[in-house]
């Protein structure tokens, strides 16, 4: 997957740029609009993540542009500009989807992958675990062809996990990415524990659940080769 | 009252005014116009028997007699002559009454001394002034009667007039001050008049939108360089930390001091978001324009916030009615309103406790929500202060929070016009009563 991102605040870009990378995307850099098209016209992309603040141009017009230098791309707004309109314009002009900053790069990489399962149809629907498979598609979880049910905010959780597999996921950063904003302050609170107590529960009724990890003091892992 | 009653009430009573003036004045103007005109009549008729003297003689009307007496069938007019002293001299007009056959009647009589001859004569013409006053009075009715039918012909003309005059002051009233709303987003074009005090209100109205407009923008654009001033530093902290998480040879003590340090950012990150979004609804900065039923409203919070229910053992009632219905609110702040307040009943709550929604119809269309759980309660002293930024009520390490969530809950309720009062018991709990005016209501 071949990502550019256009972003004006450099030592940003380098994060962005170094989680991609890790992350086995291919990421290009451009800190401006004017540079960002250029790169856009000669090379294919399939994600570009745009931040709206450029100083050169107005990102939604960068937007256009861009659209049509690249329809086929994905297209993800990032924006500290935070305005209800900024978003709607973004959307309406056909970005696949809108981060404003700060945001988690954690989240980033979940929008992305969102993304290609719904745009590009590439990543395989069906991942086992263990002895479990997920469809991310139909957002079911299965043991021998057996469905084990979960809640909806259940399988947000264990699907976050699987996506970030190997690496420990604080309850902070779990319990953003799923109640959004409506997170609350007090993160040493075990909603996050509850739900995992539960997932645990649910699975371990079909089989083994050892690559669901608690890293004492820190938070949860998924074990995955 | 509108100016245009105004003007009509005041040209219609100036109008009756000069009218009942002239209409009073009447018998004593034509009083005048009648004894001027019977003085000159007088005049002529002494100018006429002077010249008949001095033609032919005095003796063409004395015929020998002493004196000389003559009045016409019905007495209107007579003249006489009669001798009197040389030195008497006399030419004068006056009023008199006069005994004729035992009528009094009121005449207009001139004197005249002059000489015939040696002899020196006293000429006396006189004429009723009866038959004038007898005309005063059917003309005052007559005058009366045209005069206010005029009046209610100018009256319909000016009307009509001030009317179309006073069309595009309507005009801009209606498109630059009722039907406009505050930020003056759309640009309003002048109106079409050759009166320049309309088009110098017109413009200046126009001029003086465009200004607030302009503020207005400078205020939100401030808000959004703030925005990203403040986000982006933010942001680049998190994405390092979440870096560093990734490292694999992280040892355990340096992963929860990044934990650490995460939360601390996240702390930053709400109290700045929090701030924002004050400043947005203070500027003005959404749209009021849209519909939502209340008992949705709480179904989506329980939703959103059933685990924090679930983990204190909480028991929520909803007891909304499903057809109220808000209009002409934003949505989105309205949910925040409720999520906010929702969240604080649970988060001051005691485990196992109870929260109870309900809602209350008043007379008048208005609606009250009342929210009530069975927390800690706020100490008296601490109830004025509760809404205000950064003061926070409990300051207790377990109850968390910074001070913010009530404060955007106020930010709402004033923005909307909905207030917002409590009642609190230290250790019983609190209710919050949540008063939406009759406008908001469907």
């Amino acid at each position: 997957m071949k990502v550019l991102l256009i972003e004006d605040e450099k030592t940003l870009a380098y994060e962005i740029e170094a989680f991609l990378k890790k992350a086995f995307y291919i990421c290009d850099m451009a800190h401006n609009a004017q540079k960002g098209l250029e790169m856009l016209g000669m090379n294919p992309y399939d994600f570009i993540l745009l931040d709206l603040g450029l100083p050169d141009l107005d990102g939604l017009k960068v937007l256009q542009e861009a659209k049509k230098l690249n329809p086929d791309a994905a297209y993800i707004i990032l924006t500290a500009r935070g305005n209800i309109e900024d978003r709607i314009l973004g959307l309406d002009l056909g970005a696949d989807d809108y981060l404003p900053k700060p945001f988690s790069l954690l989240e980033l990489q979940s929008r992305m992958q969102a993304i290609s399962r719904r745009k590009f149809n590439l990543n395989t629907q069906e991942i086992n675990l263990g002895e479990f498979v997920l469809d991310l598609q139909k957002r079911v979880v299965s043991h021998n062809q057996n469905e084990v049910e979960l809640t909806r905010k259940e399988f947000d959780l264990l699907s976050y996990l699987l996506l970030h597999k190997n690496r420990v996921l604080t309850r902070m950063q779990l319990s953003e990415h799923i109640w959004g904003s409506f997170a609350d302050d007090d993160y040493d609170s075990n909603y996050i524990d509850v739900h995992i107590k539960n997932i645990r529960k649910k699975l371990s009724a079909f089989g083994p659940v050892e690559w669901l990890e608690t890293v004492r003091g820190v938070g949860y892992k998924i074990r995955k080769h | 009252m509108k100016l245009i009653s105004k003007l009509t009430l005041f040209v219609t009573l100036s109008k009756l005014a000069v009218v009942l003036l002239f209409v009073f004045t009447l018998p004593y103007l034509i009083g005048g116009i009648a004894r001027d005109y019977t003085d000159s009549y007088l005049r002529q008729q002494k100018e006429k028997v002077l010249d008949i003297i001095a033609q032919n003689g005095v003796d063409t009307y004395l015929q020998g007699d002493q004196s000389y007496g003559s009045y016409t069938m019905l007495k209107e007019e007579y003249i006489s002559l009669e001798p009197v002293e040389n030195n008497f001299n006399v030419d004068t007009i006056y009023t008199d009454e006069r005994i004729i056959e035992n009528d009094t009647l009121n005449y207009r009589v001139l004197t005249h001394a002059f000489l015939a001859g040696d002899k020196k004569y006293l000429m006396e013409v006189g004429k009723t002034t009866a038959t004038i006053d007898q005309y005063n009075r059917p003309l005052q009715k007559i005058a009366t009667y045209v005069l206010l039918g005029l009046i209610l012909f100018t009256l319909i003309i000016d009307l009509f007039y001030t009317r179309f005059l006073l069309r595009p002051l309507g005009k801009i009233i209606r498109t630059k001050i009722s039907n406009r709303k505050f930020p003056f987003n759309e640009n309003s074009r002048p109106i079409k008049t050759t009166t320049t005090d309309f088009r110098y209100l017109d413009m200046s109205l126009i001029n003086l939108m465009e200004q607030i407009h302009e503020a207005f923008e400078k205020e939100r654009e401030f808000t959004a360089n703030a925005s990203h001033e403040l986000m982006t530093p933010i942001g680049i902290l998190q994405n390092k930390i979440e870096n560093l998480m990734g490292e694999p040879e992280l040892d355990q003590m340096v992963q929860e001091r990044l934990i650490g340090m995460q939360r601390t950012l996240n702390r930053l990150k709400r109290i700045v978001h929090s701030l924002l979004l004050i400043s947005r609804i203070d500027n003005d900065q959404f749209s009021k324009n849209e519909s939502v039923g209340l008992y949705e409203i709480f179904l989506d919070i329980e939703e959103e916030i059933s685990h924090r229910l679930i983990e204190k053992e909480i028991t929520l009632s909803i007891d909304i009615s499903k057809s109220v219905t808000l209009s002409g609110v934003n949505r989105d702040l309205i949910f925040q309103l409720m999520y906010n307040l929702v969240n604080n009943a649970i988060r001051y709550n005691k485990q196992q406790g109870s929260i109870r929604i309900a809602d209350k119809m008043m007379d008048g269309g208005s609606c009250i929500i009342t929210i009530t759980d069975s927390g800690i309660g706020i100490p008296e002293e601490d109830i004025s202060t509760i809404f205000n930024r950064f003061k926070k009520a409990n300051k207790s390490e377990e109850a968390g929070g910074y001070g913010l969530g009530l404060s955007i809950v106020k930010s709402i309720a004033d923005y909307h016009g909905i207030s917002i009062e409590l009642r609190s018991e230290v250790g019983k709990g609190t209710e919050f009563l949540i008063s939406f005016p009759s406008k908001l209501i469907e």
